[in-house]
């Protein structure tokens, strides 16, 4: 009972502690319940469950908020559905913010008042954090960043042995013994931040060598897994570990894999951690492959990609991270037939594993189900490639592709393009 | 007091009086979120705030900008129309009283068509919130209520405007005046923080060169 009472505490601490701006605004009595956001969240799409739609997840968190802010609320919340926090509240929150969705922020875009109910879920994911009920998988994944660091050099080791094997396959598919993938090089403009997995290193790094660009391969993961689960000192130590190690290199930016959130947290959200610009340039692969494209420095043949290919906007890079036009020119510059999804950019669909769902196998049900707006977008355009450049919608499509038989093949964009180039231009 | 002195009450003292205590309560309401604590967009803007802001405030009254609206454009209609029809609604609780010049009997008959319209909106919508499981299942008693108690006072307001007795015109100014007691502890003051609401979607998808749209159909 006592232990229970301390996580009630403690949630409520951190309840008061989240409550900003943004989300004092998204939890009072701002949004009426009106139920626009009801059938623009895929959840609701694929479910037809009212009581996930967007407006009702947010609702279940809001009445707590409301019980000790809103003035109507602290003194009737009947009237206003206010709540007090309980042990049974904050379980039914872990079903709420983490596995029913996936702060997609779709809603907040189709909202007549902007109601932001992803800061709304975020602040609870928090809360559940401080209350210690978030998903163990989630946490772990965040520490396991952090462990990479404090044993850099047991990784660094098996790491550069992978890179070498890695490194002849870039040689093969140039035709060029000189192709390397440089580790610790100080002075080189670029620092780019890779996954855990080889699609993720092997095209980049042909890209990079194709077009002789300096670079030099980071020693740690893009992923920040610490900002799914609100945790915002860890995903600021997680992504300090990248900065240090591009100004020990003194390197000119930051390039990131093909990754949704990592992109999202280091371009979008670490300067708010770190109080202020970073002191390096971050950007994605996908707008240095963009930049290549129209400079020119990338020869590519369209006929090496002549089946229809579309686009899937990943929401951390589209929608809240603005990298729409960049993947397409990139696309057009190297397939012979683009086609779109409806909607697309901003008004695009969630794919349905996002914000940490793809590493959660106890809700894979959901997640399969809530990727089904997503699967009949694709199915609707009679593509047989999908582009992903987030690896969470990639693993994600790679199931949608069983569970739906899309009959697709997904890749990354770097993968397409590298399809498409002609050795000959190798810089 | 007299029905003539009382309903002159009504129509000033009671008003000034209802519309300084919702003027203060709404003060505080913005002074309150205005001092909550913000970390604002800082990383190098890739587009605009000031023109993400505009668009968020445009996005609101311009259908196409918006897929809920798009895909429900009937919806959007009454939405429309609803605000158009309170927006008129309040500002004849200053013109009847205060500027009766202006009310001339052209006015007064736009005003009561926009104001039927509303009602007829509001209707519509109370009826959706009692039977959609949708909104049912998200509805509280303010909710309800709120609806219907605007119901009452776009009624009383077409009332004014067409029959304009001293009864209705007493009916009126009274629930006027219960309303701005009533509307600063109740969701109708959602369109206070929608201001709130709109900078901040505005400024942080501006930045990212989110909104404006820049290129592809819709």
């Amino acid at each position: 009972m006592s232990q229970e009472n301390d996580a009630l505490k403690t949630a409520l601490q951190e309840l008061d502690k989240r409550y900003n701006k943004t989300v004092g605004v998204a939890s009072s009595n701002l949004c009426t319940h009106c139920g626009w956001c009801v059938d623009q969240c895929h959840y609701y799409l694929a479910t037809k469950d009212p009581t996930i739609s967007p407006v009702a997840k947010a609702e279940r968190v809001r009445r707590v908020y409301k019980r000790h802010h809103d003035w109507m609320s602290r003194v009737f919340p009947r009237w206003t559905g206010a709540r007090e926090l309980t042990e049974a509240e904050l379980d039914d929150w872990v079903e709420v913010a983490y596995r029913n969705c996936t702060l997609c922020d779709r809603c907040m875009a189709n909202c007549p008042l902007a109601v932001d109910t992803a800061q709304i879920l975020l602040a609870a994911r928090g809360v559940l954090l401080a209350a210690g009920k978030a998903p163990e998988m989630l946490v772990q994944l965040a520490d396991s960043a952090l462990a990479r660091e404090e044993n850099l050099d047991f990784f660094k080791e098996f790491f550069l042995e992978q890179l070498k094997e890695l490194e002849t396959e870039v040689q093969d598919r140039l035709g060029n013994d000189k192709a390397r993938i440089p580790v610790e090089v100080g002075g080189a403009k670029i620092l780019y931040v890779p996954l855990s997995g080889a699609h993720t290193i092997t095209p980049p790094a042909t890209v990079f060598n194709a077009v002789g660009e300096s670079w030099t391969i980071s020693m740690f993961e893009a992923a920040n897994y610490a900002t799914y689960i609100g945790d915002i000192p860890k995903a600021k130590r997680i992504a300090e570990r990248i900065l240090n190690e591009a100004k020990r290199l003194q390197v000119e930016e930051i390039v990131l894999a093909e990754c949704g959130h990592a992109y999202h947290a280091m371009r979008w959200e670490a300067p708010k951690w770190f109080g202020g610009p970073l002191p390096f340039r971050v950007r994605s692969i996908l707008e240095v492959m963009d930049e290549y494209v129209r400079a020119g420095r990338l020869s590519l043949n369209r006929a090496n990609n002549p089946e229809p290919v579309t686009l899937h906007d990943s929401c951390n890079l589209g929608r809240k991270g603005g990298l729409f036009e960049e993947p397409r020119r990139v696309v057009r510059a190297a397939v012979e037939d683009f086609r779109e999804m409806t909607p697309n950019r901003e008004r695009s669909f969630c794919c349905g594993a996002g914000s940490g769902l793809v590493a959660m196998p106890e809700w894979e049900d959901i997640r399969l189900k809530a990727g089904g707006p997503k699967a009949e977008q694709v199915h609707a355009t009679g593509a047989s490639v999908v582009i992903a450049s987030c690896d969470n919608c990639r693993h994600q499509f790679l199931e949608l592709n069983e569970h739906y038989e899309l009959k697709v093949q997904v890749m990354g964009l770097a993968e397409l393009v590298v399809r498409a180039l002609v050795p000959s231009s190798s810089g | 007091m007299s029905a003539e002195e009382f309903l002159h009450f009504a129509e000033f003292e009671l008003q000034i009086i209802a519309l300084s205590f919702f003027a203060i309560m709404y003060a505080i309401k913005a002074w309150t979120m205005a001092r909550l604590p913000m970390r604002w967009e800082n990383a190098p803007a890739k587009g605009s705030p000031g023109n993400g802001v505009a668009y968020s405030y445009a996005a609101t009254v311009v259908p196409w900008m918006m897929s809920s609206a798009t895909q429900h454009w009937t919806r959007w209609l009454e939405f429309g129309l609803y605000h158009i029809g309170a927006g008129l609604a309040i500002l004849s609780t200053f013109t009847l009283p205060f500027t009766p010049q202006i009310m001339t009997q052209p006015v007064r008959i736009v005003f009561a068509v926009f104001v039927a319209l509303a009602l007829v909106v509001g209707a519509i919508r109370l009826w959706r919130r009692i039977t959609a499981p949708d909104l049912r299942v998200i509805s509280t008693p303010d909710d309800y209520f709120s609806l219907a108690a605007v119901e009452v006072f776009f009624f009383l307001t077409f009332m004014t405007l067409v029959v304009g007795t001293d009864g209705w015109r007493l009916a009126y100014f009274l629930v006027t005046a219960a309303f701005l007691f009533y509307v600063p502890f109740s969701k109708i003051s959602h369109y206070v923080y929608w201001f709130f609401a709109r900078v901040l979607m505005g400024v942080r998808y501006g930045r990212r060169g989110v909104m404006p749209r820049t290129g592809g159909a819709r």
